[in-house]
């Protein structure tokens, strides 16, 4: 809400600077989020009297004015048309600056030397108004500064409202706080008027059908109105608020809204057919053109203000075009309703449609203050149009309001604060506030707000009143004893930042990407029609297509992470995420939330240096990472095994991760269609994949201490040649298992593939260290073991020794 | 032939001790032990000598190029040596190390971690939820009824009619205590989700969520906890304000302020020039929120905080596009 310093000062007493009075109100909860002074640069604008007027010779628009300037007399040429002898106007001086920074010069116009120029309201930032040159009032002398006749400098405060004070939604409720925090008066505007019409009940009459969408619909009539502009006082503080002046009739609801919060609305009387309202729902499917000029089409959720046959507003929200205020206005109805939030909230939801009145009324406007809000209308109306109000009003109050009657205890109070309030002190902050305070005994009070603080009905909400009263910074700082949980963090968190640890350690960057991706993006993983990956999670309003569905793999952000990079000549990529998967579920259920740690390596491995040659990454580097991850979480003996390809991954480098038969993640490279998707077709990528939570089932043993081994061990190197196709795995295997106790450690040492085996085979060197935990081995008895493993090995695999 | 081997050492031997120079000892070693070497010619010849006196000759000649090639070494290593004040000089220390690749942490990650530790210190336990969540744990238990205007205060994708992208870490709050009996004492971290993207907005972000409930907690602890978090995080001597505020699922509710980390309090456009920057919203947990969780009001008390921890990172590191966090550029990344 945005409301000027000078408007608050109509209603209490301010004797602070501006920035003072901002910190007053962000300190009491109405947060001041920014201020700026009105007229900024205004100093070089002071009144001039015009004293003659004549036509320009050359120019048919344009007129020639003679301006008192007080300490001269200057001819100025002027485009307004309500240029006229006798008018004070703002006028400038060549030399002199407008508050837009231009300079204004003494220049000929078709001849004519124009001195000067004399202004309209928006030129000077005032209002929006450029229909001619501002009119002042009379009083001041030509030559006096125009801010010094216009009491500046004023400034604009913008406040935010929270939703639970509809009440500050106004500039007497601001005041209102102002004059609690500042020990002052509140001034509520005078509401008196001449009724000199005819009684209303002969006028109008107000029928609710609908009694708990309305519980209160006041109704005053002004009789022959001369629909005009509004005076500049009027339009100036509209214009502050961002409200757009229309003229005097509609301007005095706005005004009064904005004033005391009420949302009012004026019917033109003579187009409400049998000039009379019903209140009432609308009917499904019924059709209604608002005042904006949209015809929009209702539904039962709405409520309607009707004439005698048909709708003529959308109740709370917005008027209607066929019983508009106009240029030919005779007669005025005045509404001053209230209604139900929630109903409003649902109408206003469902047509998209928000404006002031609905912002207002959702929240809960002020039941008890409806009357008033009317009188202070009519008044303002006959005082600005010059029209007759009729006498009395309607007002149709079927639910009439009662204060809700609250029990405060002050003991209570202080225990939840951890103050030590006196009761006197809380009931004299309850009734600055207005609310009614009654004592029942030295503990209690018994408190009842006033009607506009819709928000008060619980003893809690009078504390909160209270300490806000005190101050929140008076409260003094203590420090809880907090009693140590039985239950630790959850199983993730510690997991989560070693591995943060160990990846980084490995040259692996931290990436965070969206949980939503593309629909798209799933296609390009070239997912089948049964893949698990499919059942996306779709967000009912996404911002963006490109974010339209939970994502099922971690592929998409992590490329187009590796995307931007390459994009900026990033040579080598090593990224890690951990992050979630949302896999759908049947019916209502919230999604599977699976967690992953995945990592990627692109391009260079390493850079030429001094010591290194430059080196493109493969899969055995992406490997060698995730075995560090995994060791360093103290997971070992993992088993890497090639198989049908997940989507995304190249079908031929990918292998499932297992550990303990239990499936953990996968690993490989990525598929060049994706990296082609990506803009990334002269790149490889690789990566991994792992899942945490089958991780975290496997850490729950404790790490075991090993004592020393107490006998030598015995280090055999093996060389053989097998058949490609043959795993280095499958050999360990073997080993190992031929190996038996006796066997501590196998390593591979080399591998050769090439011109001197043929296609079809390769070497592989192992190195194995024996050791027997109970004694010395004997040379024989390791040569039996190795000659026997090495059969094995020729028995399953047709591997022989490789010669020499 | 032996004679001549012999005579051979005992000449090199002298000749190694009297070298002084890299120079000296690169031509000792081409004359003895090269490939055209006295001791290389020597070698070659022995397979021309008679069967029986090969193995003596090769063990001799075999032992005088160990003995001329171990004091090569040692001499090569004396001149080494920072005593011998030569070669040591030519050493490049300055030169690069042969450094691994170190890799970054996320920023975003880092401040969680700094968070977390903070009030793990004081006693809070970590606790993970869902990201997608019911409508119920979002909004209704924390006292936001549909066609509440609350529900503004956070625009929200919907998955169904029940089922949202959480819009805060708060849902944890009520499964928190849902689940457990007091005293509770959690901090909440995690992903958030709100319908708004623009140059301050991203449409998903983080937040730590905090909750102590327990007999006697007050505002006060409340204003001493955060106080002592601020203090923490951005140093002791920072100022800081609680200021009234509303959540739906806490009264009273504060924001908490700290004063501009940029212009101290002068006023800039972090600021919006007031001095002031908003970091923390928190307050007593209201009792409508006890009801949905079966706690009694008139026993226990607590309050609840949260905070964005995207802002927090802008405001330590002096972060100033949101966007950056999710362009995952590596240029950004390296920084931290």
């Amino acid at each position: 809400m945005k409301t000027t310093l000078s408007w608050l000062k109509e209603y209490v007493d301010i004797d602070m600077s501006a920035h003072e009075l901002a910190h007053i109100l962000t300190m009491t909860g109405l947060e001041v989020e920014g201020m700026e002074p009105v007229g900024r640069f205004l100093d070089d604008i002071i009144v001039g009297k015009i004293e003659e007027v004549r036509p320009h010779p050359r120019a048919e628009r344009l007129s020639i004015c003679t301006v008192d300037a007080g300490s001269q007399k200057v001819k100025v040429a002027c485009g307004a048309p309500n240029v006229a002898p006798g008018v004070l106007a703002p006028l400038i001086l060549p030399a002199g600056r407008l508050p837009n920074g231009t300079l204004i010069e003494e220049i000929r116009i078709r001849g004519e030397l124009s001195t000067g120029m004399l202004l309209a309201e928006d030129e000077i930032g005032l209002t929006d108004d450029h229909s001619g040159i501002m009119m002042l009032d009379p009083g001041p002398a030509p030559g006096e500064r125009l801010t010094a006749v216009l009491g500046f400098p004023d400034w604009v405060f913008d406040i935010a409202i929270t939703p639970n004070r509809p009440d500050c939604a106004s500039v007497i409720g601001i005041a209102r706080e102002i004059a609690v925090a500042t020990g002052r008066t509140l001034r509520i505007p005078d509401a008196h008027m001449d009724e000199t019409g005819p009684p209303i009940q002969e006028l109008t009459s107000v029928t609710i059908l609908d009694p708990e969408a309305c519980p209160r619909y006041a109704a005053g009539v002004i009789q022959e109105v001369t629909p005009g502009p509004s005076p500049f006082w009027m339009r100036y503080r509209l214009h502050h608020s961002e409200v757009r002046s229309i003229n005097n009739l509609v301007d005095v609801t706005n005004y009064v809204m904005l004033e005391m919060g009420q949302p009012l609305h004026a019917f033109d009387y003579d187009r409400l057919r049998e000039n009379r309202i019903v209140v009432r729902r609308a009917r499904e499917g019924e059709s209604f053109t608002t005042l904006d000029g949209q015809t929009r089409t209702m539904s039962r959720e709405n409520l309607m203000i009707c004439d005698g046959q048909r709708p003529v507003a959308l109740a709370g929200i917005m008027g209607g075009l066929n019983s508009e205020i106009f240029a030919n206005t005779r007669h005025v109805l005045i509404e001053s309703a209230c209604f139900d939030p929630v109903t409003i909230r649902r109408g206003s939801k469902r047509l998209g449609l928000s404006t002031e009145a609905s912002y207002r009324f959702e929240r809960g406007a002020d039941i008890g203050g409806a009357g008033l809000a009317l009188k202070r209308a009519l008044s303002l109306m006959s005082r600005l149009s010059g029209g007759k109000v009729a006498k009395g009003l309607i007002d149709n109050y079927p639910r009439p309001w009662t204060p809700p009657h609250i029990r405060f205890r002050t003991e209570h109070a202080n225990r939840i604060l951890g103050a030590s309030l006196s009761q006197t002190a809380v009931k004299g902050f309850l009734e600055a506030l207005g609310m009614d305070v009654r004592q029942t005994d030295d503990h209690e009070l018994m408190v009842l707000p006033p009607s506009f603080r819709v928000d008060i009905s619980r003893e809690v909400d009078l504390i909160e009143e209270v300490a806000r009263c005190y101050g929140f910074d008076r409260i003094p700082l203590t420090y809880p004893t907090i009693r140590p949980s039985e239950q630790g963090d959850a199983a993730e968190v510690f997991f989560h930042e070693q591995v943060g640890s160990i990846m980084t350690g490995l040259g692996f960057s931290e990436v965070i990407t969206y949980s939503f991706i593309s629909s798209d993006a799933v296609d390009v993983l070239r997912a089948d029609k049964e893949s698990p990956i499919r059942s996306v999670v779709r967000l009912m309003n996404p911002l963006t297509i490109d974010q339209s569905v939970l994502r099922t793999s971690l592929i998409p952000g992590l490329m187009a992470a590796v995307k931007t990079n390459v994009a900026h000549d990033q040579k080598g990529l090593r990224l890690f995420e951990w992050g979630k998967t949302f896999f759908q579920k049947a019916g209502d259920q919230l999604p599977l939330e699976t967690i992953w740690i995945a990592a990627v390596m692109a391009g260079r491995f390493q850079e030429k240096t001094w010591y290194q040659e430059e080196r493109k990454c493969d899969y055995y580097d992406i490997k060698g990472a995730a075995e560090a991850l995994l060791n360093g979480i103290g997971l070992n003996d993992m088993r890497f095994q090639k198989e049908e390809a997940h989507p995304g991954y190249d079908r031929e480098v990918f292998a499932g991760i297992y550990c303990a038969e239990r499936r953990i993640g996968r690993i490989g490279r990525i598929d060049s269609d994706v990296m082609a998707a990506y803009d990334l077709k002269d790149e490889d990528a690789y990566l991994f994949e792992l899942d945490i939570a089958s991780i975290l089932t496997l850490l729950s043993r404790t790490t075991q201490f090993q004592p020393f081994p107490r006998f030598p061990a015995v280090l055999r190197d093996l060389s053989l040649i097998v058949d490609r196709q043959i795993e280095s795995a499958r050999i360990l295997d073997i080993i190992r298992r031929e190996g038996g106790d006796f066997l501590e450690s196998v390593r591979i040492f080399d591998l050769y593939e090439g011109k001197k085996l043929g296609t079809s085979q390769k070497a592989i060197a192992f190195r194995i260290c024996y050791r027997s935990a109970h004694e010395t081995l004997e040379g024989e008895q390791v040569n039996r073991l190795h000659e026997a493993i090495i059969e094995k090995i020729h028995q399953e695999t047709g591997g022989r020794l490789r010669e020499g | 032939m032996k004679a001549q081997l012999l005579e051979l050492e005992t000449r090199a031997l002298k000749e190694i001790d009297a070298i002084a120079e890299f120079s000296e000892l690169e031509a000792f070693r081409i004359r003895y032990l090269g490939k055209k070497g006295q001791l290389t010619r020597f070698v070659k010849q022995i397979g021309r000598l008679a069967p029986e006196e090969r193995p003596a000759m090769g063990k001799l000649a075999n032992r005088i190029k160990k003995e001329l090639s171990d004091r090569f070494e040692q001499a090569k290593a004396a001149l080494d040596s920072p005593k011998a004040g030569g070669r040591a000089s030519l050493m490049d220390l300055t030169l690069p190390g042969r450094a691994p690749v170190r890799g970054h942490l996320h920023p975003i990650s880092r401040v969680i971690q700094e968070v977390c530790r903070i009030f793990s210190r004081m006693g809070f336990r970590v606790v993970k939820g869902p990201n997608v969540e019911l409508d119920y744990y979002n909004f209704e238990a924390l006292n936001i009824p549909r066609d509440h205007p609350a529900r503004d205060m956070q625009d929200t994708f919907y998955i169904t009619d029940n089922i949202v992208l959480r819009t805060h870490t708060s849902p944890m709050q009520v499964r928190v205590m849902e689940s457990q009996k007091p005293p509770v004492s959690i901090i909440a971290p995690g992903k958030v989700y709100r319908r708004d993207s623009d140059v301050s907005h991203t449409p998903m972000f983080h937040q730590v969520e905090g909750l102590l409930v327990d007999k006697g907690v007050t505002f006060g602890d409340l204003k001493g906890t955060l106080a002592s978090f601020v203090h923490q995080m951005f140093g002791n001597e920072t100022p800081l304000r609680f200021r009234p505020s509303f959540f739906p699922f806490t009264e009273p509710s504060a924001e908490v302020d700290i004063r501009c980390v940029m212009c101290k309090g002068t006023g800039c456009r972090t600021c919006s020039h007031t001095g002031w920057l908003e970091i923390l919203g928190s307050g007593m947990v209201d009792p409508e929120v006890y009801r949905f969780v079966d706690y009694d009001p008139d026993v226990y008390s607590g309050f609840a905080f949260g905070m964005g921890i995207e802002r927090i990172a802008m405001l330590k590191y002096g972060i100033d596009d949101i966007q950056l966090f999710f362009k995952n550029d590596m240029r950004f990344l390296r920084q931290f």
